[in-house]
């Protein structure tokens, strides 16, 4: 087989490719119906929302860790004038280590765009898209401790094993390109809580995460030591006989047609695959919008480029890791200088993920959400550094459905609780969905006699937020 | 909150306090505030749809002093001991209202109003609020799997000459009545291989094949079962489906022992409790013992009449590896989840019930209250599982038990230290001896050190020498509390209300779940009351067991269960397809001793497990599911025996038993000792759907996606394998269509058909004209990634 030319019309062929999956997505959507076996003949295939979404794809930029919002969304004057003094009011019971006092952010905050909202001096081009941003500063989440709080940042579920936010989004709505995984993770380096965050637990494993590390072999097994597609497609023919005379005097047809269609669309992956990583096919001047012309922002760059064009090509979620290291994020210690460190690495990447997801039209109808698993107390830890704070802190949506401009919610004077308009992880899931076409009281499953959802039995719609 | 329990009773009797004109202050300032801000929530009619959260109503005073789910709300009189107080003036853990905090002044409105009294003056007399209270329904009662087991007699069917046994009499009985008959039976090839794969997960050797063909007994297939069930590799193969149930991992970490704290939380050990449960069913211990041990074997006595019991602790490793975060900050919520996990997974695996969703509210369907979810907890609690909670902000330490008797253990650490001391004297010694080297005039006292260093140095090579081994370890629990938690011994444990140890209600006594038990009140003395659960759930008249296990092996042969959530008999559960048929395994099963291998041989010698995996489009059309078992379900190979397969093919299985898990998927173990792990799911065995390590599996789903034909098509183990078949295949003498036909054999149990020959030859032929260097390898690749390979009939 010849090398795929990076064309639309190629694209959309193998798509609807009457050889195999494609065709068989396509009478899914034809008849609108679908049964177990459907679901077992393709469990990728494109499903109709509940209602019409506002946007068909998601992007998850997620930063393990936990950044300050004290020091990047949330200004606080109070925490300036009370530097250096104790908390004013009585400390949780939960805590990590001790809680020190009060620790006024070294950075400065500044009004941007037509909205005004306030953003520090540390993300100078995120402040320039800051009209597209609906910042969410009173998120509350449950766990005080990375594993549990990313597990529910990414499942809901603090401890035991649920399916993923992108497993559930695969589930309820297949994906747009059967010829890549619906459900994509980028991350240079294992995160530390591992599968779990992406995993698919009790829903069928083709909802899992497809963790993709490295960007030269972004998919397991997609290159065989046989690079020699002719031989390749010369075994996969009598592969095909061989399987048709199995399949006459059986009854079980579905299942067997499925792997027949499972081995041609794996050949066909071979072939379209590499193209969607292939940054080298983009631009000098793309490239340069997320900072692959710079070192320190090459590779949270690369991710992003990355996501734009799996979304471009009907991939349904791609979950962006900023992980050069292991919770590069975490700053217990020495923010002064680690802060402003990461925050360059991943400034102009997203910002010009936006601007480049804007000016291809695919911001409209792409959600793009920023945040972590908590933020970081007010209070010092040590002499420079924040502890988790999961009681108040602050993520971003942008693109399919929001609106922009927006500071939604607010924490207290000190940014130590959430006071107005909290929005809980599973409020902000059942958004998600929302926003994604799906309900989350109805995307549920049945397992172990019991249905199961994303939000488990809270969660409520964030509408102000909405459109 | 607690605390305040019993002082509600007394400020009942205190009359209130009234300021001046609180009658007029409560209708101006507190209504308006209550009104607009809490009865959004706080409101409900008592009866109505509306929802009432925290079980608190805020609409008279009565209610605020009866309060909710976390007691009263108020203690007139005391703001600073009134949860309301608290809450609006969010101190503390409860936050109300939760969208946002009241303005100072209102919230000085409220503690000024307890403050003074609260008085409410139409308030009158107070409603009781109730609504809570735990009733089983009739349709509960009623509930199948809650019946005692029937004696029941197997059904008169029309078609007599179709039965074998009485299995196939109620299968038969059930399709006549839908008029549907059963499908004829599959040839000896089909079976002996679809037994095979069934009982040990491997395909059956030529020579096993050849003989079962070449059998002339009416018995040939009993004998061909006994065989099966006397191979190792049964309990390989049944071991991992219990393993699905009792949600089995190896480590968590990718590299455990680059992480320094690892050794405290990691499940090394594990394996050790995978291997009883391989070991206990070859050996073919009765399923009632099997329970027991899982959940009290360290309480059980050594048959041996030894002082410990080793494998009785290792079964209870069932009990440890639960999926938790061992690093979470709270500790007390890691103690409760261990807790809740092990409730949870004893409910599934043993009793087909969900327990674990009585943990923060009455179960919502099944006859489980609140109460019998601590009466539970309270054992589980009372049982240690971790060594200690470790330090703040660490993970907590595993309790690591020795399989050798605690003398031993002492004798080791005495041992250990005489020879630290002896070391140390040889050390000192040798620095003297060094020291006086350097002055020539002390020759004698050099002597005499050497002559006592070598006396030191024969002791402790004697030492050494009978140094009693560092004693095997095992993951296993012991009785007591958890050390440092809130409840650090035997105890019993208060209600947890919504399941947060943040607010506790009454203490209720560790006891058997009180509807389920019939009332049965085992009295629980000094222990936990495991065992005394432990012989309640392996009882031979608790309705739910022995039907729970005769459905999995049911499920197991059959590829569904005559009920179909095999996880769950309880009202939301699967109703039984077969429940005559049901309750006559159960009964049976109990009857023959819990034997397993006995119920594998009484399903599998049915005419209904003999049966083709063929149907008429009449039978397919009206019983599409196969939900009457008029056709056996052909089905994929599961993950494990896909790589097993493909071992065997490639003449290099390995099957040495038992041992650590091995991370290295080229190696040629059986896939049960590859590693399982929680943290990456990236790997072979979750690609083809074996069960998830981290919740209880009841049955594993099928999937059929793009990345399974990748890692078969790309990956170098499968390549690897096909070169090895490949170059078997070249060495088997004679023609092309001889080898062609060895192949078929060895892969799929049947000669080749002419026009699968004619394939292979032509594709051989290609292959050698186009140069290839491999064309057996190739060809061998191809045959190992058809469907014909993985799936049985």
């Amino acid at each position: 087989m010849t090398p795929v030319a990076p064309s639309m019309s190629r694209r959309q062929m193998l798509r609807l490719s009457g050889t195999g999956f494609g065709m068989l997505a396509l009478a899914d959507l034809l008849t609108g119906a679908e049964s177990a076996d459907d679901r077992a003949r393709n469990p990728l295939a494109v499903r109709p929302p509940h209602h019409p979404a506002r946007a068909k794809r998601c992007i998850f930029l997620y930063m393990p860790g936990g950044p300050s919002q004290l020091d990047l969304f949330d200004p606080k004057p109070r925490l300036a004038r009370d530097n250096g003094k104790p908390l004013p009011f009585e400390k949780p019971k939960l805590e990590r280590t001790k809680t020190g006092n009060l620790f006024a952010s070294p950075w400065k905050f500044a009004k941007h765009g037509q909205c005004g909202t306030e953003m520090s001096e540390l993300l100078p081009h995120l402040s320039m898209r800051v009209d597209d941003l609906c910042v969410i500063r009173s998120m509350v989440a449950d766990n005080i401790n990375h594993t549990g709080a990313a597990l529910q940042m990414n499942t809901g579920e603090q401890a035991f094993s649920r399916p993923s936010l992108g497993a559930w989004l695969l589930y309820g709505l297949g994906s747009e390109n059967q010829n890549l995984p619906g459900f994509v993770v980028v991350s240079p380096v294992p995160v530390f809580q591992g599968a779990p965050l992406w995993g698919n637990s009790f829903l069928p494993s083709a909802y899992q995460g497809t963790w993709v590390r490295d960007l030269n072999n972004p998919i397991a097994n997609l290159r065989g030591p046989s690079a020699d597609a002719g031989r390749q497609r010369a075994k996969l023919d009598v592969l095909r006989q061989l399987n048709e005379l199995h399949k006459q005097r059986r009854v079980i047809d579905s299942q067997l047609e499925a792997r027949i269609a499972s081995f041609e669309l794996a050949f066909r992956m071979q072939a379209e695959a590499p193209e969607a990583f292939d940054l080298g096919r983009e631009s000098a001047l793309t490239r340069k919008l997320y900072g692959l012309d710079d070192k320190h922002t090459a590779t949270f760059g690369r991710q992003c480029l990355l996501a734009r064009r799996l979304v471009e090509r009907g991939v349904r979620f791609v979950q962006v890791y900023d992980a050069p290291a292991n919770n590069v994020w975490d700053h217990h210690g020495n923010i002064r200088k680690l802060l402003p460190q990461q925050c360059a690495a991943v400034d102009r990447p997203i910002a010009g993920l936006l601007q480049d997801l804007k000016s291809r039209g695919l911001l409209d109808d792409t959600l793009v959400v920023w945040g972590s698993e908590f933020g970081r107390t007010p209070t010092a830890e040590g002499a420079n550094g924040r502890e988790h704070h999961p009681f108040g802190f602050t993520m971003w949506l942008a693109g399919g459905g929001v609106k922009g401009g927006l500071v939604h919610g607010a924490t207290d004077e000190f940014g130590w609780h959430a006071v107005t308009d909290k929005v809980h992880v599973h409020d902000l899931h059942a958004t998600i969905l929302h926003l994604m076409g799906l309900d989350h009281t109805r995307l549920t499953y049945t397992y172990a006699g019991r249905k199961y959802r994303l939000t488990d039995v809270s969660g409520e719609v964030v509408t102000p937020i909405l459109a | 909150m607690r605390k305040i329990l019993p002082l509600f009773v007394a400020c009942g009797l205190v009359p209130s306090a009234r300021a001046a004109d609180p009658a007029e202050f409560f209708e101006k300032s507190v209504r308006p505030l209550l009104v607009e801000h809490c009865l959004e929530c706080h409101g409900g009619k008592k009866a109505g749809k509306e929802k009432v959260k925290g079980g608190l109503r805020l609409t008279s005073r009565g209610e605020l002093l009866q309060g909710g789910d976390s007691g009263p709300a108020i203690e007139p009189g005391k703001p600073e001991k009134s949860p309301l107080v608290q809450a609006v003036a969010y101190k503390g853990d409860l936050r109300m209202p939760p969208k946002g905090k009241l303005s100072e002044s209102q919230v000085q409105v409220l503690t000024r109003w307890v403050r003074e009294g609260a008085v409410w003056p139409e308030s009158g007399t107070a409603t009781v609020v109730s609504g809570k209270t735990f009733r089983v329904t009739e349709a509960q009662r009623r509930h199948w799997a809650y019946q005692p087991v029937k004696a029941v007699t197997p059904p008169a069917v029309r078609n007599t000459a179709w039965p074998r046994t009485d299995i196939d009499r109620f299968i038969l009985a059930g399709l006549e009545a839908k008029g549907l008959q059963p499908t004829g039976p599959a040839d000896r090839r089909t079976l002996v291989r679809r037994v095979t794969y069934n009982l040990t997960g491997l395909p059956p050797t030529a020579e096993e094949l050849d003989s079962a063909l070449n059998d002339p007994s009416p018995d040939w297939f009993a004998r061909v079962v006994d065989r099966l069930l006397a191979s190792p590799a049964y309990g390989e193969h049944l071991g991992r489906y219990w393993l699905d149930v009792a949600r089995y991992t190896d480590y968590y970490q990718p590299n455990p022992r680059e992480h320094g704290e690892a050794k405290l939380f990691e499940f090394f050990e594990s394996y050790r409790y995978r291997d009883w449960v391989v070991d206990a069913l070859n050996r073919d211990v009765p399923f009632d013992q099997f329970i027991t041990h899982q959940i009290a074997g360290d309480l059980l006595p050594s048959p041996k009449g030894e002082p410990i019991y080793p494998e009785g602790l290792v079964a209870t490793g069932f009990l440890v590896l639960g999926s938790w975060d061992p690093h979470d900050a709270d500790k007390d919520k890691i103690v409760s989840d261990i807790v809740d996990d092990q409730v949870d997974n004893i409910g599934k695996a043993f009793l087909g019930l969900t327990l674990g969703c009585a943990r923060c509210h009455h179960h919502k369907f099944d006859p489980i209250s609140q109460e019998d979810y601590y009466g539970l907890a309270g054992m589980f609690y009372s049982t240690k599982v971790l060594a200690g909670l470790g330090a703040k902000g660490g993970s907590i330490i595993l309790q690591r038990v020795p399989l050798v008797p605690q003398a031993q253990v002492q004798r080791r650490q005495q041992q250990l230290r005489e020879l630290a001391a002896l070391t140390n004297r040889e050390r000192r010694l040798a620095a003297q001896v060094t020291g006086l080297l350097a002055t020539p005039a002390a020759h004698p006292a050099v002597l005499a050190g050497v002559a006592e260093a070598t006396r030191l140095r024969d002791q402790e090579v004697a030492l050494r020498r009978n140094l009693v081994p560092d004693p095997p370890l095992a993951l296993a629990v012991q009785e007591g509390g958890t050390v440092g938690g809130r409840f650090p011994a035997v105890q019993d444990v208060p209600l947890h209300i919504r399941g947060s140890y943040a607010h506790l209600g009454p203490v209720v006594p560790r006891r058997l779940p009180g509807f389920l038990s019939g009332g049965r009140r085992p009295r629980i003395g000094q222990g936990s009351g495991r065992l005394e659960l432990a012989r309640w759930v392996a009882a031979s008249d608790n309705p739910l067991t022995a039907r729970v296990i005769v459905n999995r092996i049911w499920q197991h042969h059959f590829g569904e269960g005559i009920v179909r959530t095999a996880n769950n008999f309880g009202l939301l559960g699967d109703a039984p397809s077969h429940p005559e048929l049901l309750d006559w395994l159960a009964a049976r099963f109990v009857a023959d001793g819990w034997a397993l291998k006995k119920l594998h041989r009484l399903v599998l010698l049915s005419a209904a497990f003999q049966q083709a995996s063929t149907a008429s489009p009449e039978a397919l059309a009206r019983d599409p599911d196969n939900r009457w078992f008029g056709r056996m379900n052909a089905r994929r190979l599961p993950a494990e025996a896909i790589r097993d397969a493909m071992l065997v093919a490639a003449g290099r299985l390995d099957r040495r038993l038992g041992g650590p898990a091995n991370a290295d998927l080229a190696g040629p173990r059986r896939s049960l000792y590859v590693q399982t792990t929680r943290w990456d799911r990236s790997n072979f065995s979750s690609l083809f759907d074996a069960a998830n390590p981290e919740a209880s599996t009841e049955k594993r789903t099928v999937s059929t996606v793009a990345p399974q034909a990748l890692f078969l098509l790309n990956h170098p183990f499968t390549q690897a394998q096909a070169k090895h078949l490949g170059t078997r295949l070249r060495a088997v003498p004679g023609s092309d269509t001889d080898r062609i036909r060895q192949a078929y054999l060895w892969l799929f149990g049947r000669p080749p058909e002419e026009v699968e020959i004619r394939l292979g030859q032509d594709y051989l032929g290609r292959a050698a004209r186009n140069g290839m260097d491999t064309p057996w390898a190739d060809y061998a690749h191809l045959l190992l990634c058809s469907n014909e390979f993985v799936y049985l009939d």
